[in-house]
Order: C-alpha cells, then sequence, then structure tokens
C-alpha cells in the first residue's frame, strides 16, 4: 500500500461519498451547528462558505472526527458512520489540510509524509523505500521537491504540497482544504489549482474553504453557505455568482466592498521615512504620510513590506535612516519607545504577536495602554479596566458574550477589532495594518475598513500592509509598491491600477520603459 | 475503514445534549476545586485515623513545616506563569542560609543584617538567573540547573562542607519564635503553654503569599507576568519590557529561596551546606498541584498554597500513621501524576 497511485474508475466520478443530514453540534452557550445538510461527490470540488463563526471549521472537525456530533448522521459511502476520532476518520480515507500546517519542521519531507507509516526493514526504517515512495507521491503532484529536504527549508506553498503528498500516500478520497491560498503567492496558488483539477479529475473528493471568493471560479463545482451555524444554500457553482453568495453569507446585501470614503486627506506630512536600510532585507526605503491619509504597502510576499513596518516599530533592528514623526526626528530601540512616540503596529499573525489568546477580552484590550487604567504604583484599577474595554467593544461592535470571555473563543473579525481596540486606547498618531483582514469574513472586513476610513477621518496616519489588492486600491489613497526590499514606485490610487502596481511589484522596470 | 462504528440514528438527538452539558459543568466544578477538595478529604481521613491530627499543636507543625515549600513554591509559581523553572532554589536556600551564619559567626555582624545578607545572597543569585534567561539567551532549564550546581558548590566551598553551629540562640528566633504565645506557670514552677502562638516563619508566609497574590492579580506589574507567559511576542509588541519582567521574576524566587533558607537555618540553629536537596522539587509540585501551568500564563497563588498544604498534610499525617518515607514518595509522586490530570481534563475540550 501507499505506493498505488490513487486511481477511481471513471464511472465513480459523481458518486456520493460523504453525506451529512441535519447534523448539530452544541457548545455551553453556543450553538454552533443546527441541523445541517451537505453532501460530497466523487470528484468534484466542494466549497464551503460562510463568515467566520458561521460553522465551517466546526463541520469539518465533525467530519474529521475532532468533534463528535450531538444529532444527526453522517453517512460514508452509503452508510452510517461515527468517527470518534481523527485516526478513524483517516482510516476511512478523509484527509484533512489544516489552515496551520502540522508537519514536523526538523524531519525530512519524506520523513513528513510517512510520519508513523514509515516502510521498515525489521525493526528499522527503509530509508531508501522511503525516499522513493515520497518520491513517487510528489512527482504524482507534479511538484519538484527533494524528498530528503529538511521541511523547515521548504516555503508555505511547497509545505502546503507535502501536507497533499501526504494524503495522498494515505489513499486520501475525501480532502478538506482549509484556507490552503491565505498565505500563497499568485503563482504558488496557480499551481495548487493545477494540482486540485488532477485530484479532481482523478476522483477525489474536495471539500474547500476559503474567503478568497473571487478564486472559487478557478476550481469549484458546487457551493454550499452557512451563515450563524445554520445551513443556507448549495448551489452549482454555475448557477451562482460571487455576489449571490456574499449576500448569502451575510444575510443581506452588500452595495459595496469597501466604504464610501468620509476622509479628507490634508497636505501635510505628519510622518516620514527616509533611507531606512537594513542590510539584506530592505534598503532605502522612503516615504510620507500625510494627515488623515491611508497609505498602501503593495508587493508579493517576502518584498519586505512587514520587515519594514517591525523596524519601524522598533520590533527589529535597522542599519540606518531616519524616521520623522510630526516634524521631530525620533529614533526608535524597541516597541515600547515606538509606542510612546504614538505608533501601533497591528501584526499579520493575530494569534502568534498580536493577542494573549488564553486571557479575557478586557485584559487584552488594555494590555498596551496599562498605565491609563492603573493608579501610580502600579495597581489595577478593575473599573477603569471595563470601562475602558467596554467603550472599545461598543464603539467597534465586538460581539462577545462578556469582558471576560477568553479572546481565542471569538472569531477572526472580532479578534481583529480587539487589536484595534488595544491600540485605539493608546491614541496613537500612525497605525501600521498588516494584512488586517487576512482569514476574516466579508461582513467583518466591511466593519474593519469603515474603522480604519475613521480613523483616517479623525487624523491618524495609516499604513496598510495587504497583500491583497483590490483591498489596497479600495481603501488607499497613495500606495508604495515594494519589490525585493525597495519601494519601486509610489503611485496615487486614483490614477493607477491593479495592472501597473503588479508591474512595479514584480520588478519589470519602470513606467516608462514599459510603455 | 473497519475501524468506523455504525452510528445510531434511531437514537434520540436531544439526550446526549442535555448529559453532556451536565457533565460538562460538574467536571469543571469538580476540577476547580480539585485541589482544594483534596486538601480537605486529606484532613478529615487522617483525623479519624490519628487523634493527634486535628490538634491546635499539630495544627502549627503543618504550618511551619509547609511555610518552606510554600515560600519557594510562591517563588516557582511566578516563574513558571511567564514559562520558565527555577531548579536553583534548594542550593540557593542553603548558600543563603550558610552566608547568613558565616557572618554571624566570622564577621559578628548583628543577626539581622546577617539574615539579610543573605536574603540578598539568594535576590543575587535570581538577578544571575535572570540575566542569564533574558540576556543569555539560555533555557531557564539549563540556566537555574547551572545555578543549582554553582550555589551548591560555593555553599560547600566557603563552609568546607560543614555545618555551620554554635551561632547562639538569638540566631534561632526567627525560625524558632511565635507570636501570641501565652504561657502560665504551675505549682512547681514549670512553664505550661496555654496558646502554642503562630510561628513566625508561618506570619512571614501569610504576609508573603498574601503580598505575592495581590502582586500577581492586581497590579500592572502581575497583569505582565501572565502576558508573558501567556504570548510572549504580544506582550512584547504590547511594549511590555520583557527582559526586566522576567528578571523580577527570577529575583522573586531567588529571594524567597533566601529567606527560606535563613529561616530553615534559624530553626536549626545551624547552617547546613546541604540543606534543602531537592526542595525546588517540592516548589514546582505544589505550584503544579495548584493549576500553574507549565506552559505558562496561568497559575495562582492561592492555588500553589493549596499544593503546599496538600504536600506538607500528606507527609505528616502519613507521618503520624507511621508510613514510612519511601512509601510518603510514592504517594506524594501519585499526588502530582492525578493532580495534574485532572487539570490537564479541565484544559482539554
Amino acid at each position: 500500500m501507499g505506493g498505488t497511485p490513487l486511481t477511481v474508475p471513471k464511472a465513480d466520478l459523481g458518486r456520493t461519498l460523504l453525506k451529512l443530514e441535519d447534523v448539530s453540534k452544541e457548545f455551553p452557550g453556543v450553538k454552533a451547528l443546527s441541523n445541517v445538510n451537505f453532501d460530497l461527490r466523487a470528484g468534484e470540488v466542494h466549497a464551503v462558505c460562510g463568515e467566520n463563526g458561521a460553522g465551517k471549521s466546526t463541520l469539518m472537525k465533525i467530519i474529521s472526527g475532532v468533534y463528535q456530533p450531538d444529532g444527526g448522521t453522517i453517512f460514508h459511502n452509503g452508510q452510517p458512520a461515527r468517527f470518534a476520532s481523527t485516526l478513524q476518520s483517516e482510516a476511512a480515507g478523509i484527509a484533512i489540510i489544516h489552515q496551520e500546517l502540522n508537519l514536523v519542521p526538523h524531519l525530512s519531507v519524506a520523513e513528513n509524509i510517512y510520519l508513523a507509516r514509515e516502510p521498515r526493514w525489521g525493526f528499522l526504517v527503509d530509508r531508501r523505500r522511503l525516499l522513493e515512495d515520497a518520491g513517487r507521491c510528489l512527482d504524482r503532484l507534479g511538484v519538484s521537491i527533494d524528498p530528503s529536504r529538511q521541511v523547515r527549508t521548504l516555503s508555505v506553498a511547497q509545505c502546503q504540497m507535502v501536507e497533499i503528498a501526504k494524503a495522498l500516500s494515505l489513499d486520501a478520497s475525501v480532502l478538506i482544504m482549509d484556507e490552503p491560498t491565505s498565505s500563497l503567492t499568485e503563482q504558488e496558488a496557480q499551481l495548487l489549482f493545477r494540482v486540485i483539477r488532477d485530484l479532481k479529475a482523478a476522483g477525489t473528493g474536495i471539500i474547500y474553504i476559503s474567503h478568497r471568493l473571487d478564486e472559487l471560479a478557478e476550481i469549484v463545482d458546487r457551493v454550499t453557505v452557512l451563515r450563524d451555524g445554520r445551513y443556507i444554500s448549495t448551489n452549482d457553482f454555475a448557477d451562482v455568482t460571487v455576489d449571490d453568495i456574499v449576500s448569502r453569507m451575510v444575510g443581506r446585501s452588500l452595495e459595496d466592498k469597501f466604504p464610501e470614503p468620509t476622509r479628507q486627506p490634508g497636505s501635510e506630512v505628519i510622518f516620514a521615512v527616509s533611507g531606512l536600510t537594513k542590510s539584506g532585507v530592505f534598503s532605502d526605503i522612503s516615504f510620507e504620510i500625510r494627515r488623515g491619509e491611508i497609505l498602501g504597502f503593495a508587493g508579493l510576499m517576502g518584498a519586505g513590506r512587514t520587515e519594514v513596518a517591525r523596524a519601524i516599530f522598533g520590533a527589529d533592528p535597522y542599519d540606518a535612516g531616519t524616521i520623522t514623526l510630526a516634524g521631530e526626528t525620533i529614533s526608535i530601540a524597541n516597541p515600547r519607545a515606538a509606542i510612546d512616540a504614538g505608533i501601533a503596529y497591528l501584526s499579520e499573525d493575530r494569534k502568534s504577536q498580536g493577542l494573549a489568546v488564553k486571557m479575557p477580552v478586557d485584559v487584552n484590550m488594555v494590555m498596551a495602554n496599562m498605565g491609563a487604567v492603573s493608579s501610580s504604583l502600579g495597581i489595577i484599577d478593575r473599573q477603569r479596566q471595563r470601562s475602558a474595554s467596554q467603550r472599545y467593544v461598543d464603539l467597534l461592535n465586538i460581539r462577545t458574550p462578556s469582558l471576560n470571555q477568553p479572546v481565542r473563543l471569538l472569531s477572526g473579525g472580532n479578534q481583529q477589532k480587539i487589536i484595534i481596540g488595544k491600540w485605539l486606547f493608546r491614541q496613537p498618531r500612525i497605525m501600521f495594518f498588516d494584512e488586517p483582514t487576512r482569514g476574516i469574513d466579508v461582513g467583518a472586513k466591511f466593519a474593519i475598513y469603515q474603522v480604519m476610513d475613521e480613523l483616517a477621518a479623525q487624523g491618524i496616519g495609516i499604513v496598510l500592509i495587504s497583500s491583497e489588492l483590490p483591498e489596497v486600491l479600495g481603501l488607499s489613497d497613495r500606495v508604495a509598491v515594494f519589490h525585493n526590499g525597495r519601494i519601486t514606485a509610489t503611485l496615487v490610487t486614483r490614477e493607477t491600477s491593479q495592472e501597473e502596481i503588479m508591474h512595479y511589484a514584480s520588478g519589470s522596470g519602470r513606467r516608462g520603459e514599459q510603455e | 475503514m473497519a475501524e468506523i462504528t455504525s452510528g445510531k440514528p434511531s437514537q434520540p438527538a436531544q439526550q446526549p445534549v442535555q448529559g453532556r452539558r451536565l457533565s460538562d459543568r460538574q467536571k469543571d466544578i469538580i476540577q476547580k476545586f480539585a485541589a482544594l477538595g483534596s486538601l480537605i478529604v486529606l484532613a478529615a481521613v487522617f483525623s479519624t485515623t490519628s487523634s493527634a491530627f486535628l490538634t491546635v499543636n499539630n495544627g502549627m507543625t503543618i504550618a511551619l513545616q509547609v511555610t518552606s515549600i510554600a515560600l519557594l513554591g510562591i517563588g516557582a509559581t511566578y516563574v513558571i506563569i511567564t514559562g520558565g523553572i527555577d531548579l536553583s532554589v534548594g542550593s540557593v536556600l542553603a548558600l543563603a542560609g550558610v552566608v547568613a551564619a558565616l557572618a554571624v559567626k566570622e564577621l559578628s555582624m548583628p543577626i539581622w543584617i546577617a539574615m539579610l545578607l543573605g536574603i540578598l545572597t539568594g535576590s543575587i543569585c535570581g538577578l544571575i538567573n535572570g540575566f542569564v534567561v533574558t540576556q543569555l539567551r539560555l533555557p531557564p532549564f539549563i540556566a537555574t540547573l547551572g545555578m543549582m550546581l554553582i550555589a551548591r558548590g560555593v555553599a560547600l566551598q566557603i563552609t568546607g562542607a560543614r555545618a555551620v553551629s554554635g551561632l547562639g540562640e538569638a540566631f534561632g528566633e526567627l525560625g524558632n519564635g511565635s507570636l501570641f504565645r501565652f504561657e502560665s506557670l504551675d505549682e512547681q514552677g514549670f512553664p505550661v503553654v496555654a496558646f502554642p502562638g503562630i510561628p513566625y516563619p508561618v506570619v512571614l508566609m501569610i504576609a508573603i503569599a498574601l503580598v505575592a497574590a495581590f502582586v500577581l492579580n492586581r497590579t500592572v506589574l502581575g497583569r505582565y507576568i501572565y502576558a508573558i507567559g501567556s504570548n510572549v511576542d504580544a506582550a512584547r509588541l504590547s511594549g511590555v519590557n520583557v527582559a526586566r519582567v522576567t528578571i523580577f521574576t527570577y529575583v522573586v524566587s531567588g529571594t524567597l529561596a533566601g529567606l527560606t533558607g535563613c529561616v530553615l537555618m534559624s530553626r536549626l540553629v545551624t547552617a547546613q551546606p546541604n540543606e534543602g536537596v531537592a526542595y525546588e522539587l517540592d516548589a514546582i509540585a505544589s505550584a503544579v498541584i495548584g493549576g500553574t501551568s507549565l506552559i505558562g500564563g496561568v497559575g495562582t497563588i492561592s492555588g500553589t498554597a493549596i499544593g503546599a498544604f496538600v504536600i506538607g498534610i500528606l507527609r505528616n499525617g502519613l507521618n503520624m500513621n507511621g508510613v514510612s518515607a519511601f512509601t510518603q514518595q510514592i504517594i506524594i509522586g501519585l499526588v502530582i501524576l492525578v493532580t495534574v490530570w485532572i487539570d490537564q481534563l479541565r484544559n482539554r475540550r
């Protein structure tokens, strides 16, 4: 086993692999899923769409055996089934590729693919066969990764391919992909889609979860929409538009994806960076922000946008350059100095850098401004902590059962709003938003855009770092385009286009040369 | 595929929901008070097996015995909440004790200054631990393992591995004296103890536990200690001075070890360079029994105090029932495993 290619007779295409009927799941105080129906056929890609908190993850966890449903039935190949653990669902041919990849960084690609299932030679691992089998799995995906390489040296996209190869080696007939493209570049995503099409043709049923609705057209056959834990609809993708899906997800129609700007950028420069350089990472970065302006940072992954923001925030050191805030040159040695100067940075990775997820809402909310909720002796005034937190929960419309709720139990959009609230409480003059809407549902995205616009209207200078070009174009006043650690162009959003930005982001020369 | 157990579609759907929710709540209540409950159960069991257990005198004895575990446990809780560990406290308390004793004996210092010197020795050891962890960036386990060997070595070196005795009665005051002790003389003129008083070490323990809990719960510093253990990157990006707060926790641990050393040596009126071996493990055990998570971010002083008393009462009660020291170790080991297992159950789901 393991080495045989995954092929299903053509006649089997369209057979129902998995069927869920009236599945419900309740957690203390929350009805996570109520009477959800879902089915998956061999050889199709079935997208599951819904805002964060709509129940997608819960549904996937039920299918993969992490949770047991409280009600309803799962049919697997026509038989009622109950998966008591992920081991059982795996044995049944159901593999899940998590958003956070689950690979062991210090083992090789081959060892990861066959982890705990190594081909043996007596009680030793048969290394040669291990490498051969792994190589074959990767070949079948059409990707060239050396199976003896250590996983920690791979890119995110390559890791994903390894995960898929692992699923293939398990002879998975059902593959669940959770936000597979969230950290891929456009090219990498295309490679992934090609692999998905191949798997589809081979008869694998794929459940596909993504917030990037525009990419569904590339691969998806059917789409199921969930909202607030309830089943809304299932359609052939050809019969619906992206706008239909969005309006079903949010339960209302969204006229526009971006709010009408209320801000009016002034001409006064409030923040300027010039000649910022960190050898080998970025060089000669210069830009300025005017009062009430949103400046977009566009560019490919790894172009140095986050690195520049972290250096300005004092999280990482830099070699040269000057930073000027409100006409004064400031030096920033660490995040504390940056915060004191009035700079806020919302990191791209909320869970690992932005929040203490085990701690409650109010504790996180006041974390960057403890001085405002404590006496001069450092004793916390809980009343002030609560009232300040409540103010921002109300202001940002954060949905939480109480201020004592650990933030890990909130949806991504609400977590992001808590981070925004945390910084607003500090009353910053400059805010860096690094991928503020990654992994956040459509409705919450709009709310966050609105907040950003309002903040700019109040005179705060905003830098928006985003890998989603429509977001940059829809939100910012000007765009600085990064390529290979340099700013290759600074464009006025009204006068530019997605194509022009991509052009500079890929480093294919200056405007004049191209025309 | 053979492993899939087939479902029972006919089963009523509401039944398991109800059942599970109830048991979830019960589980939570049971586990929240698991440590406190086992403490009460232990006390109840020992009171029936031994008539001498539930007396004022024995209560004071237990409290006195618990002081060293509790003081070290408070320090351990601070360090462990940040995600660190301090293995050096057993050795540091020995070093602190002999430094205090030698200061009295060799340098003829007043006792209270000598004791302060001993405590300060502990603080310095903690400061070095904190420095090695935050500035040299060694894992806390390694940093404090090094300090454990070094402090013990220095203690043995400066005493020539001999106990320091002949310290005078006054040196024993801290460890043996007590507050509110009432005595009267009987007809023959012998003293009769009306109330044994609260031993000074117990007074110290209670005071320090209250202050430590207040700092952890109510101050910005305490909030930062939790924040670092919960997510060090988020704490740093929120402007927390991670190095300074981390060093502070090691200094607290070292200082309390120094204090414990002085109390212990004072109780014996002799300074033993070999005192306190493996005490760090009791300290960690008391924190862990009390619900402190070795992953960091979770823990309370009240929990640690309960943990210290669980260990103390077990030892005392088992002693009274004539259980051998070896069997005691086995039982305490099992208690640690079971309480932490229960705690894990609560956090799983």
